[in-house]
């Protein structure tokens, strides 16, 4: 398998330079490595300067609230080899501060512009300007989960009227049967 | 004498502008010498919303990812719900997305020949070509029952089969198309105003294109064969004979010339579907969506659009709905990046011309 | 730069489309082009077939659907009564709303123009305020495109010929996996919570299981039902015969999700703890209750969590009353309901067995001991045919076989049944009697569509080889000089309509007398009361009519302080509609004593 052998070339090479890569193969061309935050300036500069990762496909962040972190991903592809590589960290969301990579590919200054405003990540020495796609913006990084869009959009506008009558169809069947659904069971209401 | 520098703002109103965005140029009489991209004026928060909904809800929002070629969103939004969760695609179904992606290529194709002519004051073709893409918009309202938002392709396969009579219909307009492009090049390519306008003008360097992450016709316009088709075949791009056109320059006329070729390969592929094209399901049924659970995971699936490369990023947490949908498209590096870099040096007058030839997409910026 | 000439002229061509016929419509005033035949339009909703589940304003994720009651379209079982509105100031035309309904009532037609000042009137009840669309239907969902998940997960069972070979149970019940999958088809959308009598939580605990909170489930089914495993193992379920997803599939397996559910608990000890039920101080009040079938055991239950004393009289050695006398052992096996009556017995029921009232102990002895007394005693004597032979031997009721059988005794049927009747009766006895090796035929006077039976339970008998003659009405049984039975003679009949509009009557054709060699004969055409313990005091006032006690809607009967439940008081004559009169008597019991306190 020509796939197989180029990611193990690809894991031994990593392995070696960077101790606290942990890789996670999938099937066909996907290759993931997860690293600490501080590792990743230079493991992205590795994969692009001396193992043909020349494209920067994509770089995204997940909140995972519950773990107090956030996830960052870094998707890079080799034109050459076919394959793709995704880089995984995680950053304390206490204290969201990653390196800045826009050096390493110029066009992520402009990710790091949206994880910085969607998510309040700080990337040190990053140079942009401070708006990107919010104007006037003072509530909280409107990405995190933690950021209730429902709440916002109720204090912010209003509903329509002329709809007040609308009934839940589940209640209408309860009222007329006398059914009494208990405390507890109302959760799982759809 | 050094003039003065003076501020001008193009868009977000404005005819030569992809969109609602901004450039706001520093000029010196009529050259360039800053260029800032600005955007803001179309934050839908579309990917918060698909946080909020479930795993089959969100499709009737990619659409809106970018108006003109809506499908490549579809496809990647579907193939990465599929990744995630090992979904089997039923083999007729990949074709017709395939048909579909293709068929939307060039509906996007005829709205930049609009888009690039107009941009340089040749109305005419734009007429045609807008026109002729209706007849494009015609055979995805008798697949899709729309015309502009499809909402076609979902994770399974795609939502109905062919209506009857379809193949005939597609292959008839392949069949006209085929030759009113022989009346758009008479107009366009043989024109001396758009040779004068385009040639030499917003050069993209061959190595920085690569580095910058650029992509689509813009950087097979720069001499580098890349396409994700071929690349990173999807679906059934990897049994279908076509040539991705590749030339030489990195200016205007040269990305022209790349969209102006694939038109016909678009043709050519849709032929060969149209011929090629397997009985039997066309839909790997999802559960009931309301309870339809991913897997805990996450994946990436990247479609080549005429904008170039347009992804998404999905992540599951294994619940109900996507812990993370996020998008990626081709304008967050022409429009940004590149063009700011590019618009330096550049006549005033140029501007709406290069951002066509960049085929940027600002929605696609803002979600 | 030098001219170039070419360019310059070539531009020029366009002036050959001159001439031509333009592209664009022409038609002035302007008249809408006629959509695609699978446009995504303006809504169209067939109001008879919309059963207002509203599963079409759940997936709208633009709000655009509220669902609001019309005019002339009365709620009723199986209906929610309600019909959707679409804002089409937010609709978007996805046309979701199409592919999950359940009935495919909505449509998207080939309207898309309308035009309005007033912004309010964008606000539409599909089919109400557009009655024309339904000649306008474009974009339709069907069985095969629809979204619903039709096709129920198979229960793992015994194989026909494999399942006549013992008493084992049939029926298998879900693994965890398939519960899941199974509990994943429900829309939620509530409308079977009506058609069950007792008005179960069913979307909420289909959820808790779907989600995998099976322990959650387990506390909503005890909610209102002390004896899930009765019902998720015997139930008639006739939420399943309204499940709006049984319009164009299987409907969810309602019954086998409840049996799901509670088989995750081990043991009485542990559905206590799960359950964790709120017991409230003992209120010095007494209840006697006279049987330990569904009614009883229930009514005991919830009179038990509300501080009653509560005493069970049963004349048999186990709970649970016709379920388990009457239903034989491979579909609800002897220790199906230990755990459940182990659990009433530990929050603090007391169950006397083997005590028959009328003989181990008098009905009055009860009434005057106790503040309040339940009654729950079924309907223990089998109707007779009334023709000749019937007292031949060999001739046998089939609710006593089942008992016998049940009781571990051993019957002689011989190896030829033929079993009268169409009912779940009938059927249990059939396939008893193939267990016991006999070769057995069923008589019916109707269709088989027409059998009141469980539709599975008649799919089971055939697998198992039993043969069903319908449209047969015995009129009389044949015995030997030693007073045996050893035919049964039937006239064959013809279904002929009732002028009333009631179902179908079979009429007798004359002359077509049928004979068939039997060696016993199993008559199921139904079971009445036996209220012969009430002595002369009660006896008058206790209003008997059609052999049933007379109640009110709290289930008291004409006799103070005396109330009654299951068959021997309500006409379904079901597990799930005795569990609803016994929740209802708790409520009844409740005011009477409580009253003032």
């Amino acid at each position: 398998m020509m796939m197989e052998e180029i990611k193990t070339t690809i894991i031994d090479r990593i392995k070696l330079h960077f101790s606290d890569a942990v890789e996670k193969e999938f099937s066909y061309n996907r290759l993931d490595f997860s690293v600490k935050k501080e590792t990743v300036p230079s493991i992205l500069f590795y994969l692009k300067e001396e193992m043909g990762f020349k494209h920067l496909s994509h770089i995204s962040c997940v909140d995972w609230l519950e773990e107090g972190e956030f996830e960052m991903i870094f998707i890079l592809w080799s034109p050459e080899e076919k394959i793709k590589v995704f880089i995984h960290t995680r950053v304390d969301r206490s204290n969201p501060v990653m390196d800045n990579i826009d050096m390493i590919w110029r066009q992520a200054n402009t990710y790091e512009r949206e994880m910085k405003e969607m998510y309040g990540i700080q990337f040190t020495g990053l140079e942009a300007p401070e708006e990107f796609l919010l104007e006037d913006w003072n509530g909280p990084p409107p990405m995190r989960r933690d950021f209730d869009t429902e709440a916002y959009a109720a204090k912010t506008y209003w509903e329509r009227p002329g709809r007040e009558d609308a009934l839940d169809v589940r209640e209408t069947v309860e009222k007329r049967t006398g059914e009494v659904l208990p405390e507890f069971a109302k959760k799982y209401k759809r | 004498m050094r003039e003065k520098a003076t501020t001008l703002y193009i868009g977000p109103q404005h005819p030569g502008i992809t969109g609602n965005m901004m450039v706001r140029l520093k000029v010196e009489g009529d050259t360039i010498v800053k260029a800032a991209t600005e955007v803001g004026y179309l934050h839908r928060s579309f990917e918060k919303l698909i946080e909020k909904r479930n795993w089959l809800q969100s499709f009737t929002l990619l659409c809106r990812f970018c108006v003109p070629e809506p499908d490549p969103v579809e496809e990647s939004y579907a193939r990465a719900v599929e990744m995630i969760e090992g979904r089997e695609v039923p083999e007729r179904a990949k074709y017709i997305r395939v048909l579909v992606l293709e068929l939307a290529r060039i509906g996007s194709y005829l709205l930049w020949y609009g888009g690039q002519s107009g941009s340089l004051g040749l109305y005419t073709v734009g007429q045609w070509s807008v026109g002729d893409r209706n007849y494009i918009l015609d055979l995805f309202e008798a697949l899709t029952g729309a015309r502009v938002y499809h909402m076609y392709i979902w994770p399974g396969g795609v939502r109905r089969d062919f209506p009857k009579g379809f193949e005939k219909k597609v292959i008839d307009t392949m069949d006209y198309l085929e030759k009113r492009l022989d009346d758009y090049d008479d107009l366009m390519f043989d024109n001396a105003i758009f040779k004068k306008r385009t040639k030499g003008v917003g050069i993209i360097d061959k190595e920085k294109a690569v580095e910058w992450g650029v992509v689509g016709p813009p950087l097979r316009g720069c001499g580098i064969r890349s396409d994700i088709r071929i690349d990173d075949p999807y679906e059934i791009y990897d049994k279908l004979d076509f040539i991705v056109p590749v030339e030489e320059g990195g200016d205007i006329w040269t990305r022209a010339l790349v969209r102006r070729q694939e038109i016909r390969q678009s043709i050519r592929i849709i032929r060969q579907v149209i011929d090629n094209i397997p009985g039997g399901e066309y839909y790997n049924k999802v559960p009931n969506p309301q309870k339809w659970a991913l897997p805990k995971g996450d994946a990436y699936a990247r479609t080549e659009a005429v904008r170039g490369e347009v992804g998404m990023y999905l992540s599951s947490d294994g619940s109900i709905n996507p812990r993370r949908a996020h998008f990626k498209g081709a304008a967050y590096v022409h429009a940004i990046t590149l063009l700011e870099h590019l618009l330096v040096g550049e006549n005033l007058a140029d501007v709406a011309a290069i951002m066509n030839s960049l085929g940027t997409c600002p929605p696609e910026i803002e979600r | 730069m030098s001219f170039d000439l070419k360019g310059t002229l070539k531009p020029l061509t366009a002036l050959k489309q001159f001439g031509q016929k333009p592209h664009t419509l022409t038609n002035v005033p302007f008249i809408p082009r006629e959509a695609a035949d699978r446009y995504r339009g303006l809504h169209y909703n067939n109001l008879d077939e919309c059963i207002g589940c509203g599963n079409c304003s759940t997936i709208c994720q633009n709000q655009a659907i509220d669902m609001i009651p019309v005019d002339g379209i009365e709620g009723k079982n199986g209906d929610s009564g309600l019909r959707p509105r679409v804002d089409h100031g937010r609709c978007c035309w996805c046309g979701l709303c199409v592919d999950v309904c359940p009935t495919g009532s909505l449509s998207l037609t080939k309207d898309y123009v309308y035009v309005s000042e007033d912004a309010n009137s964008f606000l539409w009840t599909p089919g109400v305020d557009n009655p024309e669309g339904d000649e306008r239907v474009s974009f339709f969902s069907t069985k095969e495109t629809s979204l619903n998940d039709l096709g129920r997960i198979p229960m793992p069972e015994l194989e026909g010929m494999e399942r006549i070979k013992s008493f084992a149970e049939v029926v298998l019940g879900y693994n965890e996996e398939q519960a899941r999958a199974e509990a994943s088809r429900c829309i939620s959308c509530g409308l079977c919570t009506e058609a069950c009598p007792e008005h179960m939580h069913i979307p909420e605990y289909i959820n808790a299981i779907a989600g995998g909170n099976d322990e959650d489930a387990v506390r909503i089914i005890y909610d209102n039902n002390p004896l899930p495993e009765m019902c998720g193992k015997v139930c008639t379920r006739r939420c399943e015969d309204i499940c709006a997803i049984a319009h164009r599939g299987d409907p969810i397996a309602i019954r086998w999700l409840k049996r799901y559910a509670t088989e995750t608990v081990e043991n009485a000890d542990l559905l206590k703890e799960i359950i964790n039920p709120e017991i409230k101080e003992p209120n010095g009040f007494k209840v006697g209750i006279i049987g330990a079938g569904p009614s009883g055991l229930t009514a005991a239950y919830y009179l038990a969590l509300k501080g009653f004393d509560c005493t069970i009289y049963e004349a048999n050695s186990k709970a649970g009353g016709m379920t388990m006398y009457g239903i034989p052992r491979y579909r609800f096996p002897e220790d199906s309901l230990d755990k459940q009556i182990e659990y009433i017995q530990k929050i603090g029921v007391r169950i006397h067995f083997n005590t028959k009232v009328g003989k181990d102990i008098s009905f009055g002895e009860i009434y005057h001991n106790y503040d309040a007394v339940f009654m729950g005693v079924g309907f223990p004597k089998p109707w007779t045919l009334g023709i000749e032979g019937e007292e031949l031997h060999g001739s046998i009721q089939a609710v006593n076989f089942l008992y016998e059988i049940n009781n571990g005794k051993k019957v002689d049927i011989g190896n030829k049944v033929i079993v009268i009747g169409g009912g779940n009766v009938a059927i249990d006895a059939a396939r008893v009697s193939a267990r016991l090796g006999a070769d057995v035929t069923i008589l019916y006077r109707r269709r088989v569509q027409d059998m009141p039976a469980d539709w599975e339970e008649i799919e089971g008998a055939e697998a198992e080889g039993i043969h069903i003659i319908s449209q047969a009405i015995p009129i009389q049984f044949h015995g030997d000089e030693k007073g045996h039975i050893t035919t049964v003679e039937y006239l064959k009949a013809e279904m002929v309509p009732d002028e009333h509009g009631g179902r179908p009557k079979p009429i007798a054709i004359e002359g077509s007398n049928t004979v068939i060699e039997v060696t016993a004969v199993l008559g199921a055409i139904g079971q009445q009361g036996d209220y012969s313990f009430l002595e002369e005091e009660f006896d008058e006032k206790v209003k008997i009519e059609r052999g049933r006690i007379v109640v009110n809607e709290k289930q008291e009967t004409t006799l103070n302080k005396l109330f009654a439940g299951g068959d021997s008081a309500n006409r379904i004559a079901d597990a799930i509609s005795a569990i609803a009169d016994g929740y209802r008597a708790v409520k009844g019991i409740e005011e009477l004593l409580m009253k003032g306190k």
